[in-house]
């Protein structure tokens, strides 16, 4: 029960850590993502039909990544480059990811309701580690997302706190005018962290349909995007924080699973509400912005 | 068009001033070199070669660096971080503060600098600090032009001349210094030669030793302005052929009793006792940072006091601040003209009407406003951004005044005006005082505080000591700031 419990937390974290770290990356440039969601689409979509048509797992996670960098690539021209709000161009591509992703799994799967599904990848069990009781299983017997996601936690905190390149991006996202009078290349910067967000985004969503579902259904993201987004405020902008966030939401949607299957009188739409109730109250509780970056999600035209 | 076929040379090792009324066009040019802003035609060269304008990055790879007048400094990172994204920072993945650090601390010695405590952010450091670490992030990039914009105005005297020294060492290896500046006397001490500019267009270019502050000025502001001015309005020396200073005694204004702040565990503010009387002007010297911007902010009822009072007559409603940093503090930069204006409560109460703005007439007021002072701006419905420094100070002074304040605490409220603003300014500040107002002008610029003020305080280390009168001189004044009446 504990050790199910435990399992599935971990399983719903992971899209919404890889996520989050990537959104992290870019709101320290000063750029708000709301586009994280349709990235997430396009990876899972394309992760799941490259495997299905090429029987690779390796395409399969190449194709997502391609295509979230890509989708990331038009939000790059569009927020960096032209300096559009960044609300409505992150909003605009999260719908366009939600049509495309539809038209094209209704032209190339039809519309008969039978899933199509592929071979997932398969968990990589750490030898040893794996055979500790409880623990064992739940986090050394997982998917080789599983282990990359928790090991970028360290890695993005350790980039942006103590390395030359996270230092520019902090820059870019405090005062991108100054950084930009140091030469430092607020528009290449911003388009790193974009492109960096990308690859991220598309493993989250890759996991959704390769390593979880192994299958696809339109809007398989489900608002988990979004809810990488509150991480990111929820953990202050920092990497550990975001981590530990991360854990938390996953804890909370392996628990409305765990409460829906228990089988109770309450109708079983309150437990789906319960990751989103979550996210509301925290954010709530947890009052005001101050570790924000001082130019999150304004646009920044150069002269 | 902020400017119109300007024609600039400076030579390799030669210190060249660049001088203009606000407004005249010199932060555009400067903001040019730096690669910040692209001309619409004309060319920028450097030794020869032709600079790519309007990138910053090209602009300092070729060597030109600079200190812009409001400070281009990322708040919430710690100073080391600042100096590190100079060219201080090694360009290697490891970020080593420490090493850019030690670099700085050299530099800095050299310069007689003094650094902030390790690791503090630099939202806590003063408006001088800040500057000094602006000077040496763009002397880390080993500049062949180096571009100061109002870089002294911030300096205590010790520092003052030290930096002096440094840009004729720069000059002595054969560097180019350009250096913007309203102080005319300054310019002709330091510069080889100097460049007026006048309405975006070259007025002259005079060999310091060949010129005099009263021909530079009277090239600034044009000959037919000149003429139109009195004498007392265009002098070198400000305020210096004005009546002598007010020292009204009349109902008491303001009454400040043992007023201590304390954070980050040391006294801000310690045991700070004032009154003031109506009709009175009260000058604070002293070194930028031993307390007179947490003194500003507790007048202004942004800090409260650890202990002790402050009391206006008749209530605190009746206080007006002009805070030091006005581009963070005092304006909303995207926001319109009257709108600022509008910020200050007491005039917000009379443009405001059952909840509703009367927008029409707040924008006569504003017109009105910027027709009388003048303001040099495009109109009242035009953004505070568009303003040049010098404007924006005005704007502050008008909305300031326009509440109708009894008492008036200002912070350096001329830094970076030029001769006929400042003068301006001080005009407004008499006329306030003598019409029964009490001034606290709170200013680094002795100058200033010996033209204009009755009382005299010098503020170290947080307290606040009286200048008796028979000691009412720079060299003496100089002594108390720097702490020596301090010592038991």
């Amino acid at each position: 029960m504990l050790e199910a419990f435990l399992a599935s937390t971990i399983a719903m974290a992971t899209p919404i850590l890889l996520a989050a770290l990537g959104e992290l990356i870019v709101e320290r440039s000063g750029v708000l993502n709301i586009g994280i969601e349709g990235a997430m689409l396009v990876g899972a979509f394309c992760g799941l039909a490259a495997t299905y048509f090429s029987g690779s797992i390796a395409l399969g996670l190449l194709a997502a990544c391609a295509a979230a960098v890509a989708l990331n690539a038009l939000l790059a021209l569009l927020v960096v480059n032209f300096a559009v709000n960044q609300v409505v161009a992150g909003t605009a591509i999260d719908i366009l990811a939600l049509g495309l992703t539809g038209v094209f799994y209704r032209q190339w799967f039809g519309v008969t309701g039978s899933a199509i599904t592929i071979s997932p990848m398969r968990p990589i069990a750490l030898g040893p580690l794996a055979r500790i009781p409880v623990i064992g299983p739940v986090l050394f017997d997982q998917s080789a997302l599983v282990y990359l996601a928790f090991a970028l936690v360290p890695i993005v905190a350790l980039t942006i706190s103590r390395t030359r390149y996270g230092l520019e991006l902090r820059a870019a996202g405090e005062r991108p005018e100054a950084a930009d009078a140091l030469g430092l290349g607020v528009y290449r910067l911003r388009w790193q962290a974009l492109m960096i967000a990308g690859v991220l985004s598309g493993l989250a969503g890759a996991y959704l349909t390769m390593a979880y579902a192994n299958t696809f259904v339109e809007g398989i993201s489900a608002g988990r995007g979004y809810v990488a987004l509150s991480v990111v405020i929820v953990g202050r902008w920092n990497a550990w924080g975001v981590g530990a966030a991360s854990i938390m939401f996953g804890a909370a949607i392996a628990l409305q699973f765990g409460l829906q299957a228990f089988g109770s009188a309450i109708p079983y739409q309150f437990f789906l509400a319960l990751p989103y109730a979550l996210t509301l109250i925290v954010l709530a509780f947890m009052g005001g912005q101050a570790d924000a970056p001082s130019a999150l999600g304004a646009p920044y035209p150069r002269a | 068009m902020a400017l119109d076929g300007v024609d600039f040379r400076a030579l390799p090792g030669e210190i060249h001033a660049l001088v203009g009324e606000n407004g005249a066009g010199k932060s555009t040019l400067i903001n040019i070199f730096a690669g910040r802003l692209k001309p619409d035609s004309g060319a920028v060269e450097l030794d020869g070669a032709a600079l790519a304008t309007g990138s910053p990055y090209a602009a300092l790879k070729t060597g030109i660096a600079a200190v812009y007048q409001s400070p281009m400094l990322f708040e919430r990172m710690s100073w080391e971080e600042n100096l590190a994204l100079g060219g201080f920072g090694p360009r290697t993945l490891r970020n080593d503060l420490a090493d850019a650090a030690g670099r700085a601390r050299t530099i800095a010695a050299g310069l007689g600098f003094k650094l902030p405590p390790a690791g503090a952010p630099v939202e806590r450091c003063s408006v001088g600090e800040r500057v000094r670490l602006e000077i040496l992030r763009a002397l880390s990039f080993d500049p062949r032009v180096l571009i100061l914009d109002e870089p002294t105005g911030v300096l205590a005297p010790a520092e003052l001349e030290a930096f002096l020294d440094t840009l004729r060492r720069l000059r002595g290896e054969g560097r180019i210094v350009v250096i913007v500046t309203h102080k005319l006397a300054e310019a002709i001490a330091v510069a080889d030669r100097i460049t007026v500019l006048r309405h975006g267009r070259v007025a002259a270019v005079r060999m310091a030793v060949e010129t005099s502050g009263a021909e530079l000025a009277r090239l600034m502001i044009g000959e037919v302005a000149a003429a139109s001015m009195n004498a007392a309005q265009v002098p070198t020396r400000t305020s210096a052929d004005d009546p002598a200073p007010i020292a009204n005694r009349g109902a008491p204004a303001l009454a400040v009793e043992d007023l201590t702040l304390v954070g980050d565990g040391r006294r801000l503010l310690d045991r700070v006792n004032l009154s003031m009387t109506a009709g009175e002007i009260a000058g604070v010297a002293g070194v930028d940072g031993n307390g007179q911007r947490e003194l500003v902010e507790v007048m202004a009822g942004i800090r409260q006091p650890t202990s002790g009072r402050l009391r206006v007559v008749p209530d605190r409603r009746a206080i007006a601040v002009i805070a030091q940093n006005r581009d963070l503090d005092g304006l909303i930069l995207d926001m319109t003209l009257w709108e600022n204006l509008l910020l200050a409560g007491a005039v917000r109460e009379r443009f405001v009407c059952r909840g509703w703005l009367r927008r029409s007439r707040a924008i006569a007021f504003c017109a009105e406003v910027i027709a009388g002072y003048p303001i040099r701006a495009a109109g009242a419905a035009s953004l505070a951004v568009a303003l040049s420094g010098g404007n924006r100070q005005r704007l502050a002074v008008a909305r300031a005044l326009a509440g109708e304040p009894r008492v008036l605490v200002v912070h350096d409220v001329c830094r970076g005006l030029d001769l006929r603003a400042t003068a301006e300014v001080h005009r407004r500040l008499r006329e306030f005082a003598a019409a029964g107002g009490a001034v606290l002008l709170i200013s680094s610029d002795l100058d200033e505080l010996m033209a204009l003020s009755g009382s005299l305080y010098v503020m170290t280390r947080g307290r606040l000591a009286a200048v008796a009168d028979g000691e009412r001189d720079a060299e003496r004044i100089g002594l108390l700031m720097s702490g020596a009446a301090a010592q038991p």
